[in-house]
């Protein structure tokens, strides 16, 4: 079975979601565990491929066609799971704050981690303290992370967490902040858990905080 | 003399990236975007106005006839001119094929002249850097370098508009946050130039305000394009899109993309009021799909913008361009490497104003060293788009003839005449023999342009307002400022 996790998980890192789907209809065919299929075929293919990307061998499209690939397989093992909760690297909301209509590299966050296995919330553009608020009771994540690109935005990044302590929810969610002017000093100004300067390092990030 | 038929001479280089049967392609292929998918508009008033020059709505959708289009190309002035925000003089013309060049605005860091080191902008470093523009002669505009960050953030544009004004007279292109800040940056204006008619005569100012790719015009900006209108003030209309990210990744898919969005920008201002004065922008470059930045120094982004040139003149519209900007994180030979490019390729295909000299870490860091180093950089280019005056005096056969085999030049009058003015001498760039160069303490281009970054901030006096002006100014500055509070 070895050899055909290997070619599951080079296929998840070649992009060919219809191979994938072939490979995982046929152990599903041949009775295979669905967690085994997930954790030593999917993921551990897009574990390299997150770690490629990190140090430059790989390119966003690359990544993204990649977990399309996994998601591919992930479809057909998810109805399987019956009573199992799909694994999920964790959770996290992900929001542009207040006044703020800078989105893709908000979006780029939220498909890497996706593709690192976390589940993402996307609360999109112009998201306020309230939003994060109520996104944090419905979906109860690990992590909200702000993404802010103008300075007169980020301060809304101070609100959000102020409100967070005020609903005394601070301790049960980690935050994250990152954009073009936010720095790891400003972060720790506004008593956030992180900074991360760009996709590949706010992945590493969740995984840190949330490990 | 001879009579000389069919000689046909270039005056300058000629430079062009798309033809003009491939300009039409793309603008056709822009009016069917406009046409088939339309554009989003985050603004009520924005859209009445469109519905009623004739686009279709659908709820925040909106889609444009190509007749639409066309009769605001044909509204729109062909030309804009900017001027001497104290002496009213009309230096900047904004037609065919003339390229000025000018800062970028709002950086939030810049690299400290004094430490070196980089730290977030304040009124003081976008006063600083006003000075420098002013005194450097191949700098024609101003923006900012860099955004006010040591004032109520809220109204810190306003703060900007003052620093900028107070230190410079060549004409400024101003960002605001919102209109209420563009409504009170346009108050100082009519206050310098002393009234409301005068600045519409010979505006020393422009807006800026950008849309969102792909396709969609958020609040923000298409109530600056209805205000620019409503005062007849030129706005700047800038898209910055990103090959493969918010655009296509092919260059045409990424031009015509881009170009839908100028249109629709151009219909809502030209909707408004017929003959605004309008400023095609563009920043079109790639996401470097590794580290994700929206490069400022890829050879894509200059091959886009001399493209962009080339649809601006074909339809006739003054545009924004931008060159002298760089990735690199300091001022190193890859920022050198980057401006030469992108200077002489701007030069070459001329757009009209051409914004961000002086950007580098991918527009979010500020250097006036690099701004001065840049400076040469534009003489040099303007050098190259003067070309070669071929005439009888030039080519000097008496000369040749009179100093002969084994002569000199030297001494002749007419070197005299001419050494200058077909020469350019760049300041900073070093031209010096080694031992020269080593007695002067061994210096980089970089510690020079430090020099005299340092000797202007020090030394240099901008023409100041009148103090009654002055006051005025800071009038509105602190009424802003009381409103926050
Ligand atoms: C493209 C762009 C735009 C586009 C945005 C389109 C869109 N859909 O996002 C448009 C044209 C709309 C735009 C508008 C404006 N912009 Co703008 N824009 C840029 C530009 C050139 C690139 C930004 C970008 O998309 N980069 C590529 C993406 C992929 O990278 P990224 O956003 O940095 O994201 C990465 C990291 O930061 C990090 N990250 C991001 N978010 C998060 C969140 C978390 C939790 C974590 C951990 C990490 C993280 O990971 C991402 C992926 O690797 C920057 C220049 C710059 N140096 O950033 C200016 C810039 C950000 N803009 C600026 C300005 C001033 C404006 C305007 C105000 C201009 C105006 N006067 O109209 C408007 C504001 C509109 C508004 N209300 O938001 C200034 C900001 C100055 C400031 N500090 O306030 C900049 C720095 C340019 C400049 N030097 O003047 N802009």
């Amino acid at each position: 079975m070895s050899n055909y996790f290997e070619d599951l998980a080079h296929s998840v890192i070649a992009g060919q979601q219809d191979r994938v789907k072939q490979l995982t209809q046929q152990a599903l065919d041949a009775g295979t565990d669905p967690v085994e299929i997930i954790n030593q075929g999917l993921i551990s293919g897009m574990n390299v491929v997150g770690a490629r990307f990190k140090v430059g061998q790989m390119f966003v499209p690359e990544v993204l066609m990649s977990a399309r690939a996994m998601n591919g397989g992930m479809e057909l093992v998810k109805p399987l799971l019956v009573g199992q909760e799909l694994p999920s690297a964790g959770k996290v909301v992900l929001g542009t704050v207040k006044g703020d209509l800078h989105d893709i590299g908000k979006n780029l966050v939220g498909m890497m981690l996706e593709s690192a296995g976390f589940t993402v919330v996307n609360l999109g553009v112009d998201a306020g303290p309230q939003k994060f608020l109520q996104a944090i009771k419905e979906h109860k994540p690990g992590v909200i992370g702000m993404s802010a690109l103008l300075t007169t935005t980020m301060l809304s990044m101070k609100d959000t967490i102020e409100v967070l302590k005020e609903e005394g929810l601070r301790n049960k969610v980690k935050v994250i902040v990152g954009g073009a002017p936010i720095s790891q000093d400003f972060a720790d100004e506004i008593g956030a858990d992180g900074f991360a300067p760009d996709a590949a390092s706010a992945t590493d990030l969740c995984k840190k905080l949330l490990a | 003399m001879p009579a000389k038929s069919n000689y046909v001479a270039n005056a300058t280089p000629l430079f062009s990236i798309l033809s003009p049967a491939q300009c039409e392609e793309i603008f056709l292929a822009a009016e069917e975007v406009l046409e088939r998918t339309g554009v989003t508009v985050h603004d009520e008033e924005a859209r009445d106005i469109l519905k009623k020059a004739g686009c279709w709505l659908d709820g925040i959708r909106v889609r444009i006839p190509s007749a639409v289009v066309n009769q605001a190309l044909n509204s729109v002035p062909k030309r804009v001119t900017l001027c001497n925000s104290r002496t009213g003089s009309r230096d900047v013309l904004l037609e065919g094929n003339n390229a000025y060049f000018g800062t970028g605005s709002d950086t939030p860091f810049t690299i400290d002249p004094y430490t070196g080191r980089r730290r977030r902008s304040t009124k003081q470093s976008v006063g600083w850097a006003c000075k420098v523009i002013d005194a450097l002669p191949n700098l024609d505009f101003v923006m900012s370098l860099g955004i006010v960050q040591d004032v109520p953030l809220l109204i810190s544009d306003r703060h900007q508009f003052e620093a900028q004004v107070l230190n410079t007279s060549k004409p400024i292109v101003t960002t605001a946050h919102d209109i209420y800040g563009f409504a009170d940056i346009i108050e100082m204006c009519e206050i310098i130039a002393g009234g409301e008619e005068e600045l519409r005569r010979n505006p020393f100012m422009t807006l800026y305000a950008e849309p969102i790719s792909p396709l969609q015009h958020a609040w923000e900006a298409a109530s600056k394009l209805v205000l620019a209108a409503r005062k007849g003030l030129p706005v700047v209309y800038t898209p910055c899109v990103m090959a493969g990210g918010t655009v296509p990744a092919t260059m045409a898919g990424v031009l015509t993309n881009g170009l839908a969005e100028s249109l629709s920008g151009l219909v809502i201002n030209q909707a408004t009021r017929e003959g605004s004065p309008f400023i095609m922008g563009g920043v079109f470059t790639i996401m470097d799909m590794s580290s994700t930045i929206f490069s400022y120094g890829s050879p894509e982004f200059n091959l886009l913008m001399s493209a962009l040139a080339d649809m601006a003149h074909y339809l006739k519209l003054p545009m924004f361009g931008t060159a002298g900007c760089s990735d690199a994180c300091v001022v190193d030979e890859q920022a050198g490497i980057e401006a030469a490019l992108s200077i002489a390729m701007t030069a070459l295909s001329g757009p009209n104003l051409n914004h961000d000299v002086g950007y580098i870490e991918y527009g979010s860091t500020s250097s006036l060293e690099y701004l001065t180093i840049n400076n040469d950089v534009i003489g040099m280019a303007r050098r190259l788009v003067r070309g070669i005056k071929v005439n009888d005096e030039t080519l000097a056969l008496d000369l040749i003839d009179k100093v002969g085999p084994g002569g000199h030049f030297l001494a002749e009058d007419h070197t005299m005449k001419y050494f200058k003015t077909e020469t350019y001498y760049p300041e900073l760039i070093n031209r010096q023999r080694y031992d020269a160069w080593k007695e002067n303490g061994s210096k980089t281009l970089f510690q020079r342009a430090n020099e005299k970054v340092k000797d202007i901030i020090e030394n240099y006096q901008p023409e100041p307002l009148p103090q009654d002006v002055q006051k005025r100014i800071r009038a509105i500055v602190e009424r802003a400022e009381q409103k926050v509070h």
